[in-house]
C-alpha cells in the first residue's frame, strides 16, 4: 500500500470513527440502569444559564457521554483485557482474577473500624439486648482463601478476630474460618453458596445451644442459571457465570418472611428476581432494613435476632429450621432508636451479629 | 475540556472537523476561532473573557507597535498588560502570602481560580509583540486571525509554545490534504495513547501512594520514576496531540520534546524537554539580557535569571523556583567543567547521572511546598525511618513492572527507529498494518476513557 493510500485510509477511519460514533451516541435512547454495574446510569444534564455559565453542566456532560456511551459494556471489556493482557497488570479497578473466579481487592486494614463496628455492637447490646445470649461472628470475604497466596494484598484476618474480641462486651465469638473454603464462595459473586453452609451453619447453631443436625439430604436443591454476580459485571470480562442454588424442603416451605417496611409476608425465596439487578436477591427478598423468618414446624422456645448484612440473606434460611422466629436487622439501613419501634427483643432468646470482614472493615456504614 | 475526554473525542472534535471543512476558506480561522472559545469557555466559562481580552490587548499593542516610531514603548506595554495579568492570576496569592511571613502582616489571600493555559497562551501573545517589535513578524491587522492564533485549541492550554512566525504564513494560507490529516490523525491517535495508557495509570500508582499509610523507601523510588514517567508521557503525549490536531487543520506546531531521557547531560535534557519553552526563554530573555557574550558575572546572572524564571513560570511556590534553579546550578557547572569531565566518563554512567537528577527533580516539582520537598527527600533516601520494602511495595511493583518497563522504552527512540527500519523493508506492509493499529488504539483508548473517571491533566496547573 502507498503513503498516500495509507493517509487517505487512515483519515476516513478516523472520521467513521469518531464521525459515527458521535451520530450513534446522539441517536441512540438513553439508558436508566446498567446491570452490569448495578446503578442508576447519568441522564442529560439540566441544561440553563445557570448551569451553564457555572460549567457545571460540561463537568455533567462529560458524565453524562461516559455512561450512555454507545456498546458501554464492550469498551468497558477493551479496557479490562487491555490492562490484564496488555500491561500485564494485577487488577482492574480493584477487580482481580485467580483460575476463572473474580475477587476484589480489600485492603488495607482499618483498625478504627473494625473497632468501630465492636463499638455498635456494644452499643446495640446496651440498647435492646440486655438479658439475652449474645454472640457474634465474623464472615470472611473470599479474598481470604486466595489474596495473600496469589500475590495480592490481603487483610489480616486474624487481626479482624483480636481487635474484635479485644472490644467486643460480653458477646460469645464463634469462628467459622475454619468451616469455609474458596469452594463455599460463588466464583462472580462476592456472597458464599448456600448449598454449601451447612458446616457454618451447624458450627453456629450448636454454638448456640440448638441441635445443629442439618443434613444436605433433607433438602431439595433447585438451580437457577446462568447467575452472574455482582463482580462479573464489575470484572467487564467474560467469565463464566454461576449457579444460583436455592434450598428447600417442607419446613421451609411452610416458613414466613415478613417484611417490617411493607408489612407483606411472602415465600424465603424470591425467585421472580432472578436475572434482575442482584440475582442473590433470591435470597429473603434482598437488602432489606427488618425481617422475620416464623417457622411453624418448630416449638423449642427459641427465638434469634440476626444483625447481618447479605450475606445473611442465604444463611438464615438454615438457622430458621432450628428457631421458631428469627429476625433479621441490617445495621445499614436502620438507625438503632428506630430498632425498638418496630421489634419487641424481649420476645427473643438468642442474638446473633455476623457481618462479613468487608463491611467490618468500612464499619462507617453501619448505623 | 481536555483531549483525553469523551466529550473532545466523540462530541467536539468531530462537530469542528465537519464545520471546519465545511465552511470556505475565508471562514476557516473564523470557525477555529469560534471553536477555540467554545473548547475553552467548557473549562473556563468565566475566564473567556480575559482570554479575549488578553488576545485583544496582543491584537492592539500590534497594531501599536506597527505604528510606533519608538517600538520600545509599546512592547514594554504590551509585557506589563501580559506579565501583569499572569502575575496577577497566578501570583498573587504566593507574594502575599510571602510578605505575609516576611513582615508579619495579614494580607488576604485573593485565591483567584488559575485561568487554564494563562501561561501559555501570555508568552504567545508576547511572542508575537516582541517579533513584532523586532520586525520578524507583520502586524496582523485582521483580529480574527490573530485571536484564532491565540486561542487555537490543539495548543491553547498545553502548548507546545507556539510562536506567532511559527504559524504566521499558515494563519493566511494553509494546505488541507489527506497527508496533513492522516499524519495528524496518527500523532493525535499515538499521543492519546501515551496519555490515556501509561500516563493515566501510572498516575494511579501516584494516587496509591500518596494515600498510601504503607509508604517504604522502595515505594518511594517507585512512585518517583513513575511520575518521572508519567509527567513526560502524560505532557509529550498532549504535545503530540495539539500537533496532530493542528496538523489535521493544516498548521505545522514546532517540536516539544526529543525523547528528553535518553540525555547524557542536563544541558542535553532541556535541549530535549519542553524545547519551545527553553527556546522561547533563550529567545525572549537570555539573549537580550545579553546571553553568554556578556561578563562572567552577568552570564551566571542570565543563567540564574532564566532558571528562577522557568521554575516560576511552571508553578508559584517556592519548590518551583528550587526546581528550576537547582537547573541553573546544574547547568552552570557543567558549562564550567561538569560537561568536559562527564565526556570522560562511560555512556551508562552519564544516563545514570541524568536521570537521578531528573527523577529527584521531578520529586521536588510534585510537592506541595517547600515542606513537602525535604519530607519526600528524606522519605526517598530513608532518612525518615521508613522500612525499606514491605507486600504492599512488592505488590504494586509487580501491578506496575509491565507499564513502567513500556514506559521506560517508550521513551527512548528505539521504537521510532524500529519503525523506520521497518518502513525501509516492509513499507507496504506497515502501510496496511498502521491504520489497523491506530484504529485498535482508539478504540482501547476509548475503553479506558469510558470504564474510568481517572483522569487528570498535569499541566492544566500552568
Amino acid at each position: 500500500m502507498k503513503d498516500r493510500t495509507r493517509n487517505i485510509i487512515q483519515t476516513v477511519g478516523f472520521l467513521v470513527l469518531v464521525i459515527g460514533i458521535m451520530i450513534v451516541n446522539i441517536c441512540l435512547p438513553d439508558t436508566e440502569l446498567s446491570v452490569s454495574e448495578r446503578r442508576k446510569l447519568k441522564q442529560f444534564p439540566l441544561f440553563n444559564a445557570d448551569t451553564v455559565t457555572s460549567g457545571r453542566f460540561f463537568t455533567e456532560f462529560e458524565d453524562y457521554a461516559l455512561d450512555q456511551f454507545v456498546l458501554r459494556d464492550t469498551f468497558r471489556s477493551f479496557k479490562a483485557l487491555g490492562r490484564f493482557n496488555l500491561l500485564m497488570q494485577k487488577d482492574n479497578n480493584d477487580i482481580y482474577l485467580v483460575d476463572g473466579s473474580v475477587y476484589k481487592l480489600e485492603y488495607p486494614l482499618k483498625p478504627n473500624m473494625i473497632v468501630g463496628a465492636a463499638n455498635k455492637y456494644n452499643a446495640m447490646a446496651d440498647m435492646y439486648l440486655e438479658g439475652l445470649n449474645l454472640y457474634y461472628t465474623i464472615v470472611p470475604d473470599k479474598n481470604m482463601f486466595v489474596a495473600e497466596k496469589n500475590g495480592y494484598p490481603s487483610l489480616d484476618y486474624a487481626l479482624i478476630e483480636k481487635l474484635m474480641a479485644e472490644n467486643v462486651k460480653d458477646m460469645t465469638y464463634i469462628g467459622i474460618y475454619d468451616k469455609l473454603t474458596l469452594d463455599d464462595y460463588y466464583r462472580t459473586d462476592i456472597h458464599w453458596a448456600q448449598e454449601n453452609l451447612f458446616g457454618v451453619a451447624n458450627h453456629l447453631l450448636s454454638s448456640m445451644g440448638a441441635e445443629g443436625n442439618l443434613k444436605k439430604e433433607d433438602f431439595t436443591a433447585h438451580t437457577l442459571s446462568p447467575f452472574y454476580g455482582s463482580y462479573y459485571g464489575q470484572s467487564a470480562l467474560a467469565v463464566k457465570p454461576d449457579v444460583l442454588t436455592y434450598l428447600t424442603n417442607d419446613i421451609l416451605d411452610g416458613c414466613t418472611l415478613h417484611d417490617y417496611q411493607t408489612g407483606k409476608d411472602s415465600p424465603l425465596y424470591a425467585t421472580e428476581l432472578f436475572g434482575g439487578m442482584d440475582s442473590y436477591d433470591v435470597f429473603l427478598s434482598g437488602a432489606k432494613a427488618l425481617l422475620s423468618v416464623t417457622n411453624p414446624a418448630v416449638n423449642n422456645g427459641k427465638s434469634l435476632v440476626v444483625f447481618r448484612d447479605s450475606f445473611g440473606s442465604s444463611l438464615v434460611p438454615l438457622l430458621a429450621m432450628e428457631y421458631e422466629k428469627v429476625t433479621l436487622v441490617d445495621m445499614r439501613y436502620i438507625f438503632p432508636n428506630m430498632i425498638g419501634e418496630y421489634i419487641d427483643f424481649s420476645e427473643y432468646t438468642d442474638v446473633l451479629f455476623m457481618y462479613n470482614s468487608i463491611v467490618l472493615n468500612n464499619s462507617a456504614m453501619l448505623r | 475540556m481536555i483531549f483525553s475526554s469523551v466529550s473532545f473525542l466523540y462530541y467536539f472534535l468531530p462537530a469542528v472537523i465537519i464545520l471546519y471543512f465545511a465552511v470556505p476558506k475565508r471562514a476557516k480561522n473564523l470557525v477555529l476561532l469560534i471553536a477555540s472559545l467554545f473548547f475553552y469557555f467548557v473549562g473556563e466559562p468565566i475566564y473567556v473573557l480575559l482570554m479575549i481580552g488578553s488576545s485583544l490587548s496582543g491584537y492592539l499593542h500590534g497594531l501599536w507597535i506597527g505604528a510606533a516610531k519608538n517600538k520600545r514603548l509599546p512592547v514594554a506595554s504590551s509585557v506589563i498588560v501580559g506579565i501583569g495579568l499572569l502575575g496577577f492570576f497566578k501570583y498573587s496569592d504566593f507574594f502575599i502570602s510571602n510578605i505575609n511571613s516576611l513582615v508579619g502582616s495579614d494580607i488576604g489571600l485573593l485565591k483567584l481560580a488559575l485561568p487554564i493555559g494563562i501561561s501559555f497562551y501570555t508568552f504567545q501573545i508576547l511572542s508575537y509583540t516582541f517579533d513584532v517589535g523586532r520586525g520578524r513578524a507583520d502586524v496582523q491587522k485582521n483580529f480574527v486571525d490573530f485571536a484564532a492564533y491565540v486561542a487555537l485549541f490543539p495548543q491553547l492550554i498545553a502548548g507546545p509554545i507556539v510562536r506567532y512566525t511559527d504559524i504566521e504564513r499558515e494563519l493566511k494560507t494553509r494546505t488541507h490534504s489527506f497527508e496533513n490529516f492522516g499524519l495528524g490523525v496518527r500523532r493525535f491517535v499515538l499521543g492519546l495513547g501515551k496519555k490515556v495508557l501509561i500516563a493515566n495509570t501510572l498516575a494511579e500508582l501516584g494516587q496509591t501512594f500518596l494515600y498510601s499509610d504503607e509508604k517504604t523507601v522502595l515505594f518511594c523510588w517507585l512512585a518517583a520514576i513513575a511520575y518521572t514517567l508519567q509527567i513526560y508521557f502524560d505532557f509529550s503525549g498532549y504535545s503530540d496531540m495539539a500537533i496532530g490536531l493542528g496538523r489535521m487543520f493544516g498548521f505545522r506546531f514546532p517540536e516539544n520534546f526529543d525523547h528528553p531521557f535518553v540525555s547524557k547531560s542536563i544541558t542535553e535534557f532541556w535541549r530535549r524537554w519542553h524545547m519551545t519553552l527553553g527556546s522561547w526563554f533563550r529567545d525572549y530573555v537570555y539573549i537580550p539580557l545579553g546571553g553568554n557574550r556578556v561578563s562572567k558575572l552577568k552570564w551566571v546572572r542570565n543563567i540564574f535569571v532564566v532558571w528562577f524564571l522557568t521554575g516560576f513560570w511552571h508553578g508559584a511556590e517556592w519548590n518551583f523556583i528550587v526546581w528550576g534553579l537547582l537547573f541553573g546550578v546544574l547547568l552552570l557547572l557543567e558549562k564550567l567543567f561538569l560537561a568536559k569531565l562527564l565526556d570522560r566518563l562511560p555512556r551508562f554512567v552519564r544516563h545514570i547521572y541524568v536521570m537521578f537528577i531528573i527523577v529527584i527533580s521531578f520529586v521536588i516539582f510534585d510537592a506541595s511546598g517547600m515542606s513537602q520537598v525535604i519530607t519526600k527527600l528524606s522519605d526517598l533516601f530513608g532518612i525518615s525511618g521508613l522500612a525499606f520494602s514491605n507486600a504492599i511495595t512488592i505488590y504494586q511493583l509487580k501491578n506496575y513492572a509491565f507499564v513502567i518497563l513500556i514506559g521506560a522504552i517508550g521513551s527512548t527512540p528505539l521504537m521510532p527507529w524500529l519503525v523506520e527500519k521497518l518502513r525501509d523493508r516492509f513499507g507496504k506492509v506497515l502501510n496496511v498494518i498502521e491504520p489497523v493499529f491506530l484504529a485498535a488504539l482508539l478504540l482501547l483508548v476509548t475503553g479506558y476513557l469510558v470504564d474510568g473517571s481517572f483522569n487528570p491533566f498535569l499541566y492544566f496547573r500552568f
